[in-house]
């Protein structure tokens, strides 16, 4: 090989700022604002480097209004910074060239490009025609969507008629339809159902296989970011704080995970306090925090042990591990139990 | 760093980026055309006045100047088939754009959104022409002896006029709908614009009614050329080179505003890109 393969993406000291106006509630802070506007400097990306290589796939995570979405959309160019440099497949996303247009796509929840009234199928033959994509090209690309996402059948119905999970996948397929090779993805599962998640986070790993793309995914969801991505890059205040391996970020905070249970009758805390860290107690329901290694032991022991109608077992959400694993700080709830014990689970 | 280029892949022949904006807006449209009627009828202005300088007329004993009811009933009945094919909306849809951040997804594709634009105004068109012919023949039919246009050629110069007309009114509205980059209200400048149109296109009385001082003022204007003049190509009351002097005063003020609106356009998009999108 003649050179190491280039970085698709490079972004050094990036920075964005706004200024906000505020104002007082009412109608004299009304009046006050219209003479005398206070502002206020938002600093939503305060200076972040990284590089991201051909191929790579790589996680947000983040707080909300961390500047996760401000950093994406910097690098689709919709947004201009205010200070650092960016530089995306050798351009300045900011120019917005139609030769850059068309190598990235940017897909933010359910922020809709199909025409509403018309099949999806119509607004991938604009798409297809913006996108000046050859007929032999176009009609590949959609026979290999439709055998991953499963498309067929929903194509050629109404936009406004589909499910949420159906448009989903449709709005997927019409940003990737001309291949690009840099895909920024904002929360593309955010209100699907754990099925349709799963179908997506699939997509975006074989889309990721067969076109080398370069994805950069921001997700509430922390199964989504462990499916798709290997390394992961924490963004807090508008700065970077964990840039690295998935495995050393899930050992360093997300090395736990909850267990929920559903009581069919009252138990003492105390009692279920030796299974794990109670977090919160809310009538019949628990939920419980205990180390990742032990989750299965434990939970068959609470199932043995205990009166229980249902149990399930899951990460705990992003913002709470991030918050641990940065302020060292513990849900409150979790306190405010056990200063209360010894007192009864339940009513 | 080296640029990268997207896959290069055989030429099998692309569609037009025109024609497939045109077919699916005007199947988008189709969906539409029970509401476009509704619209059409709240721009009824000319029928209404129709009636009413008609009546002037015959109050008093046949004429109002030179215009007897024969000639009203052409004027009205083609301004009111101008005004229906200059509807321009795109203040409201840029507005709208602009204001819900829906315009990012648009900027994240390889085409100015102008022609989007462009392609919904001129199917909705297509969609109009039926009512429209049929409140024609309607109109013919009442005032008899109606003739709305003397021969061919008149036709076509305005179908040429009128489409021109179409221009500078699609880009005025453009150029309003631009200034939500900077202000929340400005809608309210299209709301004004509505108002003033009403009196300065001709679509309230012919101007050929009107003082000679207002009438001085107006020709300076882009106004009249977007009903008045296209409607006196139609009836024939412009020939010859008044004919060729209008489209060249229409074709000026397509110029004017299509360069407002790229510069506008420019300054937007990069309020747009510095406080948010």
């Amino acid at each position: 090989m003649k050179h190491l393969p280039a970085h698709t993406i490079q972004v050094a000291g990036l920075q964005k700022h706004y200024v906000v106006h505020e104002k007082e509630p009412g109608l004299a802070g009304s009046l006050r604002a219209f003479f005398h506007r206070k502002t206020k400097l938002v600093q939503a990306v305060a200076g972040v480097t990284f590089t991201i290589d051909p191929g790579e796939m790589v996680g947000f995570l983040g707080p909300n209004g961390a500047g996760k979405t401000t950093t994406l959309k910097m690098l689709a160019g919709l947004l201009h910074p205010s200070g650092g440099s960016v530089d995306v497949a050798g351009f300045t996303p900011k120019e917005r060239r139609a030769a850059f247009l068309k190598l990235i796509t940017l897909v933010m929840g359910q922020k809709q490009q199909l025409l509403w009234d018309l099949p999806a199928l119509d607004s991938f033959r604009v798409n297809q025609a913006i996108y000046e994509i050859p007929d032999d090209e176009y009609q590949a690309t959609m026979r290999e969507f439709n055998t991953i996402l499963e498309l067929e059948g929903i194509l050629k119905k109404q936009v406004r008629k589909l499910s949420l999970g159906e448009r989903m996948k449709c709005e997927l397929a019409a940003a990737l339809l001309h291949r690009p090779k840099v895909l920024f993805l904002d929360e593309p599962t955010i209100g699907l159902d754990v099925n349709m998640q799963v179908r997506i986070r699939e997509f975006v790993a074989e889309y990721n296989r067969r076109f080398q793309a370069s994805v950069i995914l921001t997700s509430h969801y922390m199964a989504d970011v462990t499916a798709l991505c290997k390394r992961i890059i924490v963004i807090d205040k508008g700065q970077i704080v964990f840039d690295g391996d998935l495995g050393e970020l899930t050992e360093r905070a997300g090395a736990r995970k909850v267990i929920s249970v559903e009581l069919a009758r009252l138990v003492t805390l105390e009692r279920l306090a030796s299974y794990g860290q109670v977090q919160s107690v809310e009538g019949l329901r628990a939920r419980l925090e205990v180390p990742r290694q032990t989750t299965s032991s434990t939970a068959a022991r609470l199932l043995a042990e205990l009166p229980i109608a249902d149990v399930t077992i899951e990460d705990p959400p992003i913002e709470e591990v991030i918050g641990q694993m940065f302020g060292g700080h513990r849900p409150a709830t979790a306190d405010m139990v056990r200063a209360q014990e010894p007192q009864e689970v339940g009513s | 760093m080296k640029r990268m280029v997207a896959t290069k892949y055989r030429d099998t022949g692309r569609p037009s980026k025109a024609r497939t904006l045109l077919e699916v807006w005007f199947a988008n449209m189709s969906a539409y055309r029970a509401e476009i009627v509704i619209w059409m009828l709240t721009g009824s202005i000319p029928l209404i006045m129709l009636a009413v300088w008609i009546g002037k007329a015959q109050a008093a004993g046949g004429a109002v100047g030179d215009f007897t009811p024969q000639r009203f009933a052409a004027y009205f009945l083609a301004a009111w088939v101008s005004q229906q094919l200059v509807v321009a909306w795109v203040a409201w849809e840029l507005d709208l754009q602009i204001r819900q951040g829906i315009l990012s997804a648009k900027l994240l594709r390889p085409l100015d959104p102008l022609w989007e634009h462009l392609a919904m105004h001129v199917t909705e068109r297509l969609v109009r022409v039926p009512l429209a012919i049929i409140v024609i023949v309607v109109g013919l039919f009442i005032v008899p002896g109606t003739q709305l246009t003397p021969d061919l050629p008149h036709a076509l110069l305005y179908l040429l006029s009128i489409n021109l007309a179409f221009l500078i009114r699609f880009l005025i509205a453009y150029c309003v709908g631009i200034l939500a980059f900077w202000f929340e209200q400005a809608i309210a400048v299209e709301e004004l614009y509505y108002s003033i149109a009403m009196f300065l296109t001709g679509s309230f009385a012919p101007l050929d009614l009107y003082p000679v001082w207002a009438r001085t003022i107006i020709e300076w204007l882009p106004f009249p050329y977007v009903i008045y003049y296209p409607v006196q190509i139609l009836t024939g009351e412009a020939n010859g080179l008044e004919i060729v002097r209008i489209i060249a005063v229409q074709l000026a003020w397509i110029t004017i505003f299509g360069v407002l609106r790229s510069l506008l356009w420019r300054r937007g998009l990069r309020r747009y890109g510095a406080v948010g999108a």
